[in-house]
């Protein structure tokens, strides 16, 4: 007969034995998480770690990550932006333990960072050659930055329809479209919106669906905005994805990005034009219509100093002439005064009175004023009018006299 | 891809209009005509800004 044991005992010498081997010791691996179960209020993750070849899982084993560590999963989602989730490949620090109950797990004390952004950072370098290397007429990296056919597209003067793509009851949308309606200029917005939940492996493909959808719209866009809030447990790996960066890049309607991310901009960003939050997006539509309306100003401006100008040049050159009819009309008043005084005083210097004031006289005959001296008839009693004497006379003789007017 | 081509219009006809005023080239019986065109064009533009079909209050309201 077989000794029996109990099963705690047989579980206890399983367990002692595993601690004396693994007594202290912590362990890097590099292995693939999946079934990751987060518990953020405890603060406690349970996970699967596997190990494949092809596409088989030739080793497994539970992991878990308890309140003193949760804060590194955390950490790793902020600075990749990537969600810790199935299918991810970490580099992490473990130690072994082994729970009577709960048996065999990875206690995970720490995720390499360096590691995780490095991967990233290859694979980005990846995606972006990809998009060159397939896409030269479209795509170009020039002194440093991506100019692609989207972003080199004209925008239009005044941007007020938008095609919003945005997750819904997000942050993202409500900050965008408060910042928007919020301008203090008073101008208005007919903002569509496409909603899709930007989270998980489909995003990429549900963005690119959308934008698919806004080109067969029978209204026209200025402009198409994607716009993704910031924060913790947000995942901004779509907009890595190479598809969606390959459409946005050749989109025919001009596309701005709001993809609030701490640390790098996406894909996607450098082939649109890149805005840091959804907030900053509204501002740069504001802005634009901003410009706009600046311009108009400006226009308006010039065109109301111009009219002045006008009408100060025309009333100025009435007014030169009105002075100048004014001095001719004057001058021609003048000169016709004159050469009235003129013959007045000619008139006045002729008359009869005058001449007597100047020692001439008249002489009369009957009460007739002789001027044929052939009428006057010897022994006949003339008058001979003086300034102020009349002679009263006879005539006696009369001899010729040869008047010379020359002298 | 299509453009706002009211705002283009407005803006070119009254960039036009700017210029024939600098240049001279508008007797005094044209002004007035002139200055009720370029009105329009101005507050067609002003109210066009600040007007849509559709308002933004009505997307934060779903």
């Amino acid at each position: 007969m077989p000794t029996l044991m109990r099963l705690s005992e047989l579980v206890n010498e399983i367990q002692d034995t595993i601690e004396s081997r693994f007594e202290g010791a912590a362990y890097w691996i590099n292995v693939e998480i999946t079934d990751v179960k987060k518990y953020a209020d405890k603060k406690w993750c349970f996970l699967k770690f596997i190990e494949k070849e092809g596409l088989s899982i030739t080793t497994e084993i539970k992991g878990v990550f308890w309140g003193g560590t949760f804060h590194h999963i955390e950490k790793f989602e902020r600075q990749t932006g990537q969600l810790f989730s199935n299918g991810l490949q970490i580099s992490c620090l473990v130690r072994v333990r082994f729970h009577k109950r709960y048996g065999l797990t990875l206690e995970v004390l720490e995720i390499d960072l360096a590691y995780a952004l490095g991967k990233l950072a290859i694979e980005r370098e990846a995606v972006l050659n990809r998009l060159q290397k397939e896409n030269p007429e479209q795509i170009q990296l020039i002194d440093g930055r991506f100019v692609t056919f989207n972003n080199l597209l004209p925008l239009p003067i005044v941007m007020q329809r938008i095609a919003l793509i945005t997750a819904p009851a997000s942050d993202g949308q409500r900050d965008f479209l408060q910042e928007l309606e919020k301008n203090r200029y008073g101008y208005a917005f007919d903002v569509r919106e496409y909603l899709v939940q930007i989270q998980g492996d489909q995003s990429s493909g549900l963005i690119r669906e959308q934008l698919q959808l806004i080109l067969t719209e029978k209204v026209v866009f200025d402009v198409v905005i994607i716009v993704r809030g910031g924060g913790s447990q947000t995942d901004f790996k779509p907009f890595d994805d190479y598809e969606l960066s390959k459409d946005v890049a050749c989109f025919p309607i001009p596309i701005l990005t709001g993809i609030g991310h701490d640390r790098n901009t996406s894909i996607v960003d450098l082939m649109a034009r890149a805005n840091k939050t959804p907030t900053k997006a509204a501002a740069t539509v504001i802005d634009h219509n901003l410009s706009f309306e600046q311009e108009l100003l400006s226009l308006t401006d010039r065109f109301f100093k111009g009219v002045n100008e006008i009408l100060d040049q025309k009333s100025l050159a009435l007014r030169t002439l009105k002075t100048d009819f004014t001095i001719a009309l004057s001058l021609y008043f003048k000169n016709r005064k004159h050469e009235l005084d003129a013959i007045t005083r000619l008139v006045k210097n002729l008359s009869p009175a005058m001449l007597l004031t100047k020692g001439f006289a008249i002489v009369m005959q009957q009460d007739m004023i002789i001027t044929d001296p052939s009428k006057i008839e010897k022994q006949t009693a003339i008058k001979t009018i003086l300034k102020s004497t009349i002679i009263h006379s006879n005539v006696t003789e009369k001899t010729p006299y040869e008047n010379q007017p020359e002298l | 891809m299509k453009t706002n081509l009211s705002y283009n219009n407005a803006f070119s006809v009254l960039e036009k209009l700017v210029a024939q005023m600098e240049s001279d080239e508008i007797q005094v019986d044209e002004l007035a005509e002139k200055v009720k065109q370029a009105n329009e064009l101005i507050s067609f533009c002003e109210k066009k800004l600040r007007t849509v079909e559709k308002e933004v209050k009505k997307a934060i309201g779903d």
